[in-house]
């Protein structure tokens, strides 16, 4: 999230810029001075976004840990210390489902799963 | 309201074609009183009020009032994803977020069941509450007139549009449709906590986490965080634990089972939480479920499996049954204390169990095996969690078959 909204305060001031740089030249090039804005190949823009949310969430949790510890060293008991406690374990619990879901995205062990005896999913053992 | 009996409904599924499009379609209850005459000489058409005397006049309400709801309650980190995972795959199917909406929605829908996550009824999102010095235990920071009046509707067969609380931003997105189910299931830290939402409820569950194995597995799951320590885990048990024991552990008096999870008794001095200790207290008396039993209702048992018939590895199985209290409430207590190895030991305890609601010899082996790799497959908390899924599904086919039994009654009222 915060690095989201870094971007939005990058982007108009690169596009303002943009008009000084090309007065007289039309020549287009808006994936120079915004980088981030590249056309990702599909592959790899599913990669980016699998691997995004568990690694937004994980460094939401660092943060949210730090800041919790902050907050209870002035008083443990008072309500923004246990509260800040509580992100902390809200946010651990969403980052663990987000593996989890990671974790079971294997197509065909799920259609073998319910469908052993296809040939797909036979196995012999012996 | 008029219910529609079972007979009719199917002996008119051909013929009443208007109730069905009416509600998914439209996707909201209409409470039409459609009248038909077996003899189909003359159409029936028009709502009318009430019902007519005369052995051929068919009354249908459009829309499924037989929605059944169960309440799910436990800590954060405590399995409920798991047991809602089992519950669903007794009923058959897989449950998926709903398709085409919010990718961050909490609900999960599959055939025959809707699961709603109760942070939905969040009525401070994260920002909010860290202003207020509220953690979402509190009551404060739920809003239960919304979820009475939302699950008392889905309960009465109307759709409604409940909210969505977001768990990777922490806001409060815009509603989602939820369409009555045949099974609703809410689960949460406060399914019990209101009055109003504990009566809409068919059955409850509690999932009782001792401190030590709490801590055991919120290790577990968060050590592969970057940034969490062991400090961290416990003083984020600690902070939260004035609001859990205010909030959401008196819920468990309310339950009408309770499972709960201990440290095992069998390995003196274990403190790696690895091996549990497993009780599923059954509250007696409750409607249309009769407790999981060893052997003799109502007498005291204790048993091991393992011996001549069966052997097993370090440290076992053993097994109590008995009658109880707990919080005034007349009880029976299955426990188990153990870990299964071998399939053979699983079918073996699953033969000497009574009452478990099994379509056909070893259900609950095959339930257990479907899902091996999901937490607590080999032990207690696997086994009495696809225990009450099959009870579940018996409390279901009981209720609808004596609310199709009971059309004329109601009618008639």
């Amino acid at each position: 999230m915060a690095t989201l909204f870094t971007l939005n305060l990058v982007t108009p001031r690169a596009v303002a810029s943009l008009p000084d740089s090309t007065k007289g030249s039309p020549i287009k090039v808006p994936y120079l001075n915004q980088p981030w804005k590249r056309i990702l190949s599909p592959l790899e823009s599913r990669r980016m976004q699998v691997r995004a949310a568990p690694d937004r969430l994980s460094e939401k949790v660092e943060q949210s840990i730090k800041e919790a510890q902050e907050a209870c060293s002035d008083d443990p008991a008072s309500g923004e210390c246990v509260a800040a406690w509580d992100e902390v374990e809200e946010l651990s619990a969403a980052a663990s489902h987000a593996r989890d879901r990671l974790k079971d995205n294997d197509p065909l062990e799920n259609y073998c799963q319910d469908n052993p005896e296809t040939d797909e999913c036979k196995t012999y053992d012996n | 309201m008029a219910v529609c009996s079972a007979y009719t409904t199917q002996s008119l599924n051909s013929t009443c074609s208007i109730s069905t499009p009416a509600k998914t379609h439209l996707g909201f209850h209409q409470k039409q009183v459609v009248f038909y005459r077996r003899s189909s000489k003359r159409g029936g058409s028009g709502s009318g009020s009430g019902s007519s005397s005369g052995p051929c006049v068919i009354t249908c309400s459009a829309g499924d009032s037989q929605t059944v709801v169960i309440g799910l309650a436990a800590d954060s980190g405590c399995g409920k994803s798991t047991f809602m995972r089992r519950l669903t795959s007794v009923f058959g199917g897989a449950a998926e977020p709903p398709k085409g909406g919010n990718p961050d929605s909490n609900t999960l829908i599959s055939d025959m069941t809707t699961v709603i996550c109760l942070d939905d009824y969040h009525s401070l999102d994260r920002t909010g509450r860290k202003e207020k010095g509220v953690t979402a235990l509190d009551p404060r920071a739920n809003d239960f007139d919304l979820m009475y009046e939302q699950v008392k509707a889905i309960k009465s067969g109307v759709a409604v549009d409940k909210p969505i609380y977001n768990h990777v931003t922490g806001l409060l997105d815009p509603p989602e449709l939820i369409k009555p189910p045949k099974i609703l299931v809410i689960e949460g830290l406060h399914p019990m906590f209101d009055e109003r939402v504990r009566d809409l409820l068919d059955f409850s569950i509690y999932l009782d986490i001792s401190n030590e194995v709490k801590f055991a597995w919120k290790i577990q799951r968060d050590m592969a965080e970057r940034g969490h320590s062991l400090e961290s885990i416990k003083a984020s048990i600690e902070a939260r634990k004035p609001d859990f024991d205010a909030y959401i552990d008196p819920q468990k008096k309310y339950a009408d089972a309770v499972i709960e999870v201990l440290p095992t008794e069998l390995i003196p001095d274990d403190n790696e939480g690895k091996v549990l200790r497993v009780r599923l207290i059954m509250k007696e008396g409750v409607k249309h479920f009769s407790p999981v039993y060893l052997f003799d209702e109502g007498s005291t048992i204790s048993w091991i499996p393992c011996g001549r018939k069966l052997t097993c590895s370090y440290p076992g199985i053993k097994f109590h049954y008995g009658p109880d209290t707990y919080f005034g409430n007349e009880v029976s207590i299955l426990e188990m204390d153990g870990q299964f190895d071998r399939l053979d030991e699983l079918i073996y305890v699953e033969s000497h169990l009574s009452n478990i609601s099994t379509k056909f010899y070893g259900e609950v082996t095959q339930q257990m095996l479907k899902h091996a790799d999901f937490p607590g497959s080999n032990n207690g908390t696997g086994l009495f969690q696809t225990i009450v899924g099959l009870k579940i599904r018996d409390l279901y086919e009981q209720i609808t078959s004596s609310k199709t039994a009971a059309p004329l009654e109601a009618t008639k009222a």
